[in-house]
């Protein structure tokens, strides 16, 4: 892809109001520059004009709002990102969640996945034979996305890349056993996410599980302000269970938030935080 | 004049860069911004080959974090750096643009928003097209536009697209960047 349109920061502020005032969908904290570069992805993908040209197609169309929400939010790109993050949620954090457990585990994805994450979680479910040993719950912003994740096309980006990224999280492993290849399609095995939970949420992720023991929000604080990453993080520290885990990107930080003194780091290069008991 | 620095580079940049950050005195007055492509699954290693012979400290920035003065920031691998409004780094895990991820045109668009004339921007050796409209952007935002020598280069795509998009202020030599870089002021 390369860079075709630009609209101004007032343009993308309007876009914002009309998010909001006529559909209640509150952006005003995500991070301007990316947000504001995502529209500009919107704009190319239906060849529309310009901010003006996006707000009349949204109000025209209800279909459009969702898919408008299905675009707006970055893809995951790629399965098993960061393979030593999954190596290390499958030999250390889920192994000792489902041994500490008197009822079945909670593990919650709270990002916006496009379901790489929730494919790469059942996969390494599935290898520990802990499949029906838990509850996996998935955040979700748009119908289409529910769409998309349970018809198994997912239709990750770069299928090299997830492979080798997979080499790398188990080299014994065929991740090639995981989908089939219908015509230029990809597959993925729906049975691994037959009993997954969507929760439907809006975009200030009101909902939760309730007492998840391991939160998975990797990439996502980085499309917002700092205001709504604490806003956000305070709602997770408040819903997890002591003692529980909550991963973030590998570039991202509880650092000078206001929930640090809530989180010990469990695994720095990874960044996952451990919830203390206070 | 000037608040910040930034510099793009590929294939045969390395070298480069790392002749540029030793010449830069440790308390350079401007931030150096850095993106530079790189393997996407190695996240360790670039930075600490880098820093060995550094005259300033360099950092690969966590998202939201504020920029400051005599340090070099470079693109996480995987990651788009951005700079955002505040004077803060934000990442992205957006598709890839020019096939690259960082994408040097989105770190040069977003500086060139945020600093507009106040920045330099500088396009080094590179294997393909990336850079060349962020460079534009750059100028046209009013901000000082320079591009390496295409003879000195190991790669000379980058440093000519960057050449046929922009009339650039500049088409130096390694030693031509090290001493302008040097001599600007704040």
């Amino acid at each position: 892809m390369a860079i075709r349109y630009e609209i101004g920061i007032v343009d993308t502020r309007n876009i914002i109001k009309t998010l909001l005032d006529d559909f209640g969908y509150d952006f005003r904290d995500y991070a301007l520059t990316s947000f504001k570069r995502r529209l500009e992805y919107i704009l190319s993908l239906y060849a529309l004009r310009d901010a003006d040209g996006l707000i009349a197609k949204l109000k025209d169309s209800k279909d459009f709002l969702d898919q408008f929400l299905y675009d707006i939010t970055p893809e995951t790109t790629e399965m098993f990102r960061d393979p030593s993050f999954w190596r290390v949620l499958r030999d250390e954090i889920i192994p000792e969640l489902v041994r500490s457990a008197t009822s079945k585990p909670r593990i919650w994805i709270a990002s916006f996945d496009s379901g790489e994450e929730l494919y790469s979680l059942s996969i390494l479910l599935k290898e520990l034979n802990l499949l029906n040993e838990v509850n996996v719950y998935c955040n979700v912003l748009s119908e289409q996305t529910v769409q998309r994740i349970t018809s198994g096309k997912i239709n990750p980006k770069d299928m090299e890349v997830n492979d080798a990224n997979y080499q790398r999280f188990n080299e014994k492993g065929k991740y090639a056993s995981y989908y089939q290849t219908e015509g230029n399609s990809i597959m993925f095995d729906v049975s691994l996410i037959k009993d997954v939970n969507f929760i439907r949420q809006n975009t200030l992720i009101t909902l939760d599980p309730g007492a998840p023991k391991l939160i998975i929000f990797r990439n996502q604080a980085i499309y917002y302000n700092q205001l709504l990453s604490e806003k956000i993080f305070s709602k997770l520290a408040s819903c997890i269970v002591a003692g529980g885990y909550l991963a973030l990107g590998v570039k991202e930080t509880l650092e000078n938030t206001n929930v640090s003194n809530k989180f010990t780091l469990y695994n720095e290069p990874e960044r996952i935080y451990k919830r203390k008991n206070n | 004049m000037y608040k910040a620095v930034i510099i793009g580079g590929s294939a045969g940049s390395f070298q480069v860069i790392t002749r540029i950050l030793h010449a830069l005195p440790p308390n350079y007055p401007f931030p150096v911004l850095l993106c530079l492509h790189r393997l996407k699954h190695v996240r360790s290693g670039f930075v600490e080959a880098l820093s060995i012979k550094s005259g300033i400290p360099i950092i690969e920035p966590n998202d939201k974090e504020q920029i400051k003065p005599g340090k070099a920031y470079l693109a996480p691998a995987n990651y788009h750096m951005f700079v955002e409004l505040g004077n803060k780094i934000a990442l992205s895990t957006e598709e890839p643009v020019n096939h690259s991820r960082p994408s040097i045109d989105l770190s040069f668009i977003t500086a060139a928003q945020v600093y507009r004339e106040k920045l330099v921007g500088i396009i080094l050796s590179g294997a393909n097209r990336d850079g060349a409209y962020g460079l534009k952007k750059i100028k046209d935002m009013g901000g000082l536009a320079i591009v390496q020598n295409p003879d000195e280069c190991q790669v000379r795509t980058m440093t000519e697209a960057s050449l046929k998009m922009t009339p650039v202020d500049f088409v130096f030599n390694t030693n031509e960047i090290i001493k302008f870089l040097q001599n600007i002021k704040a």
